[in-house]
């Protein structure tokens, strides 16, 4: 098959001494701008940008991109250990990887995000390796109403599910939505919800928000089970390490069906965010454990990091075969690209051989270097739970105010992380979920722009959404999903002779 | 202590208070739907009025909470002791910058507040700042707060 | 006053003379210089920026490092006000374009193009009408022929809102007579790929947004908003190159010339000495190979205006911009 051999001649390029090198060196700075909350893979990214100037082109991406796999892996860390997750696309995993971690299984929390971040990942390499074709015309398949319908379906996914009282559920949302919709408005152009702040204009940071909600406002709530958090102590024990990815196979349909979930929407340009939360959503619903979900459970843990790695890997493809980046650091990359002479697009895969199939070996070089590396770190960061409340709460708080600042140099993002983890507290305490809350915050503005877009395009009428196949068929699938648990509950009162009692 | 009645009561009229200013502060982005497209404020406008509702509704719900106790007197202490140093801390980083900030705020939770060992509290309370420099400032080139303090004495 | 009092004042007297004494002489920094680029990674601020960097880093034309950070949130405006916010401070270099003056005209952000000192206009992006690949119309008189039969039913992508792209679509609306949807999303890059796919009728990218896309053979250029033919260079597709795309005018679209100046300022309040600086280095960078390899690769066209050359060109922009955002009704002040 011609693609096998190319990806062969590929990885006589991806397999030398210095390439390894710098996959080694890239994981690493990755790894660690990862773990930091704040510095994520785009700052990295484009730091070392200006070193790759004088590069290879392809010696150039292999750094860059292992700097990503590097990132990707060093997120999740955060997030399992402090509920403080470094990407958005890591928020999915504090859910079930923070509680673990909190149980004592700090080692298995770890072992299982690494093991199936790296089965998504290849996933998403293979994907790329044998249908980089047909996927990019896939993409192209997506205009405003398509990008909406294909948020609408991760929301419907995710809403609706959890004990958490509606009023509460819908004030989270909803509040998200406004949150997102501070700052300038791509479609109007106008300045929304500022309320006299002036700096707002560029909009409330993820990140800020994020840390905020789950680092923060989980110190506050830490700080009252502080008897129990002593308890915590991690042996560092490898046979737990190797014990836990033997153990993965077992979670083989979750692993799957989250890989499924994630290249889907990582080609479909829905991104490793929503990828991540619809994954989780999805498994939770279908899962046969669900109502372990929330308290640590594994199938929590594989199905958001697999689907994210899978979304995060397969969304290079549309960078390099149509031009538009599926993630931050992405762009970050093809911004080097054209500096370094490539034009992104269709051509490249016919006209730069070399670099596009010296970049796919590396990919399949450069996860194995990162998961192996980050495994080794395994026992490093599992010991830092070990470190006792008081000592690290105060760390924790500077290092979230430092992420908060660099995210761009602001102060009032240090102000708003600190507002937000009051918020955090108060709705955690309350019950309000702040899942739809993140989630809403990361794509509402998103969803919003593709839906004015379409509904600029049907001068406002709603049956762009059922305009053609693809389109019908993703707003009929979120509205099944939306509907489920309300069909499933029906069905329960008529099958249960009890009357349900609250 | 506080009740969760209370608890309650102000969460609901923050989030209340958001969605009101959220619904008052569209408006002026035009909250229209015509075939011209649909305006800049209408959805800030749906969420925030949907925000109001739905907290006004949890305002209701908490009225009628007992006053059962959500975060005890030993609970608050620790809270206090935990939060007030942190906002002090942030407080402090425009006047004296983040290295001297974070080195004094670890020193005073450490020594003083959890009468931690004072040579360890020196030391993590020296380490912070140095790590913090090295890793930003050095590494990854963000310059980090250096405070007004520093611009006086000319950094 | 107090004999104390009189000190203090002539203390600080005498430290303001001795901070101020090497200010008079040549200008040098003597920290790191921040470039901030008003727009995020990937676009075409951005890569003006990093090539600026690059350039500098290669012939070392200043001693110090420079970084790049992106500050493109609210469509710049996040840069922008960063830059008001650093009034008097030499160390930041903002990279922008037209929007430095025209987003304050028709939204309500906290910074005006004068809160701002300008360095120089460095490059002109030049723009395009583009179509997909399989469109019937060969010429743009076909295309405008089409439009007009369905009046407000052809859609025009573009970048953002208000800015260039949607000035030129009301532009080539008056020009024309015709009625043009225009639908904004977040980049050139994207509305790109919205076009490849057939979701829109047409946009007026910048030829760097949309070479890669060419020459797959996704779309096409219909005519060049320039004066002139834009200079020859290496065929992009395998029969044509840019020269070989006519000119609005010459195709009967009467708009002879639409640029984006690429422009690039310090915050205000900086002293005359600073401004001469990063005004000699923009040169110094200017005279490079690298440069005119970048303006080449990316088909822009190489200006250089600074001082009064870049104010009346400034102004004759916002005037004319002006008149179109009152007709438009987008004027906020």
């Amino acid at each position: 098959m011609d693609n096998v051999e190319s990806l062969l001649h590929g990885f006589t390029i991806a397999i030398t001494l210095p390439h390894l090198a710098l996959m080694l060196v890239g994981v690493l700075l990755g790894i660690l701008v990862g773990v930091l909350p704040g510095l994520g893979a785009p700052n990295g990214v484009s730091l070392l940008l200006p070193l790759t100037f004088g590069m290879q082109p392809v010696s150039a991406i292999i750094l860059l991109s292992s700097m990503y796999w590097g990132a990707l892996f060093g997120g999740s860390v955060t997030s399992i250990l402090f509920n403080i997750p470094g990407e958005p696309s890591s928020v999915a995993t504090t859910f079930d990887g923070y509680p673990m971690a909190r149980d004592g299984r700090a080692t298995t929390a770890l072992a299982t995000a690494f093991g199936s971040a790296a089965f998504g990942a290849l996933v998403g390499v293979v994907l790329i390796t044998f249908l980089a074709a047909w996927v990019a015309q896939v993409a192209l398949a997506f205009g405003p109403p398509e990008y909406f319908a294909v948020y609408f379906l991760a929301f419907a996914s995710f809403v609706g599910m959890g004990g958490a009282p509606p009023p509460k559920t819908v004030v989270s949302l909803a509040a998200g939505f406004a949150i997102a919709a501070i700052g300038i408005d791509t479609v109007s152009g106008s300045v929304r919800l500022t309320m006299g702040i002036d700096e707002l204009v560029k909009g409330i940071s993820f990140v800020v928000a994020v840390m905020g909600l789950f680092g923060i406002g989980e110190l506050l709530l830490a700080v009252e089970e502080e008897v129990q958090a002593k308890a915590v102590s991690s042996r560092i024990d490898w046979r737990e390490v190797f014990r836990t990815l033997l153990d993965l196979p077992r979670h083989g349909w979750a692993l799957l069906r989250s890989a499924a979930i994630g290249c889907w929407m990582g080609i479909t340009p829905g991104g490793p965010t929503a990828a991540s939360f619809m994954s989780y959503g999805i498994a939770k619903r279908f899962s046969p454990r669900s109502a372990r979900f929330g308290q640590g459970e594994a199938e929590g843990i594989i199905s958001p990091e697999t689907a994210d790695h899978a979304a995060g890997t397969s969304a290079l493809l549309p960078m390099l075969s149509l031009g538009i980046p599926g993630s931050a650091t992405a762009a970050v990359m093809m911004g080097g690209l054209m500096i370094w002479g490539l034009n992104p697009g269709p051509m490249l895969f016919i006209e730069q051989k070399d670099f596009v199939w010296g970049l796919i070996a590396s990919m399949y070089v450069g996860n194995i270097v990162a998961v192996v590396l980050v495994l080794l770190t395994v026992p490093i960061f599992a010991a830092l739970m070990r470190i006792p409340f008081f000592i690290i709460a105060p760390l924790i708080f500077i290092i979230c105010t430092v992420g908060a600042y660099s995210v761009s140099n602001s102060y009032l993002d240090v102000v708003l992380m600190l507002g937000f983890g009051i918020v955090g507290y108060l709705f955690k305490k309350l019950s309000y979920p702040l899942a739809p809350l993140v989630l809403a915050i990361v794509i509402g503005d998103k969803a919003e722009d593709a839906f004015r877009q379409a509904m600029l395009m049907s001068k406002g009428s709603l049956a762009i959404f059922f305009s053609n196949a693809l389109v019908t068929t993703l707003v009929l699938a979120g509205i099944a999903l939306l509907l489920l648990p309300l069909v499933l509950q029906v069905a329960h009162m008529h099958t249960t002779t009890k009357p349900v009692l609250d | 202590m506080i009740s969760r009645r209370a608890l309650e009561l102000t969460t609901a009229t923050l989030t209340g208070t958001f969605g009101a200013a959220v619904v008052i502060s569209s408006i002026e982005n035009g909250i229209g739907w015509s075939t011209a497209g649909v305006d800049a404020g209408t959805f800030p406008f749906l969420t925030g009025l949907i925000v109001l509702v739905a907290s006004l509704w949890n305002l209701g719900r908490g009225w009628l909470e007992n006053g059962a106790a959500a975060v005890s007197s030993s609970d608050l202490r620790h809270l206090i002791a935990l939060f007030a140093p942190a906002a002090v801390f942030v407080a402090a980083i425009p006047l004296i910058g983040v290295y001297v900030a974070s080195g004094c705020y670890i020193l005073g939770t450490l020594a003083l507040l959890h009468r931690f060992s004072l040579p360890r509290s020196l030391l993590i309370a020296a380490a912070t700042p140095v790590a913090l420099y090295l890793v930003f400032e050095r590494m990854f080139q963000v310059s980090l707060p250096h405070g007004a303090l520093a611009d006086v004495l000319g950094f | 006053m107090s004999a104390a009092a009189r000190s203090t004042i002539l203390t600080a007297g005498a430290i303001a003379v001795l901070f101020a004494a090497p200010a008079a002489a040549e200008w040098r920094p003597s920290k790191p210089i921040e470039f901030v680029a008003t727009a995020g990674p990937g676009g075409g601020t951005d890569n003006l920026a990093r090539t600026v960097q690059s350039i500098i880093v290669k012939y070392k034309l200043t001693d110090q490092p420079v970084v790049v950070v992106n500050k493109g949130g609210g469509s710049g405006a996040e840069g922008y006000t960063y830059a008001k916010a650093s009034a008097g401070d030499p160390y930041r270099v903002i990279f922008g374009t037209s929007n430095a003056w025209q987003q304050p005209m028709v939204s309500r952000v906290a910074f005006k193009h004068t809160d701002l000192t300008p360095i120089a206009a460095m490059a002109q992006d030049e723009f395009l009408l583009w179509v997909k690949q399989d469109a019937p119309y060969k010429s743009v008189g076909e295309y405008l022929k089409a439009a007009a039969a369905k009046p407000g039913e052809f859609k025009m992508g573009g970048a953002q809102s208000k800015d260039t792209d949607e000035v030129l679509t009301r532009m080539i609306e008056k020009a024309a007579n015709v009625k043009l949807t225009y639908i904004p999303f977040k980049s050139g890059a994207e509305t790109a790929v919205q076009l490849a796919g057939g979701h829109i009728d047409s946009h007026v990218n910048n030829p760097n947004e949309s070479l890669g896309q060419w020459r797959g053979g996704t779309q096409r250029p219909l005519c060049a908003f320039s004066p002139q033919r834009l200079p020859k260079g290496p065929n992009v597709t395998a029969t044509q190159g840019w020269h070989d795309i006519p000119t609005c005018v010459e195709s009967g679209l009467n708009i002879p010339q639409f640029q984006q100046p690429r422009t690039v300022w310090l915050p205000g309040k900086v002293t005359a000495d600073q401004l001469a600086f990063y005004v000699d280095l923009m040169r110094k960078v200017q005279n490079t190979p690298e440069w005119k390899e970048y303006i080449e690769r990316t088909s822009q066209t190489d200006t250089f205006l600074t001082g009064a050359e870049f104010e009346k060109f400034m102004n004759e922009d916002i005037e004319h911009v002006r008149k179109i955002a009152a007709e438009q009704g987008w004027l906020v002040n």
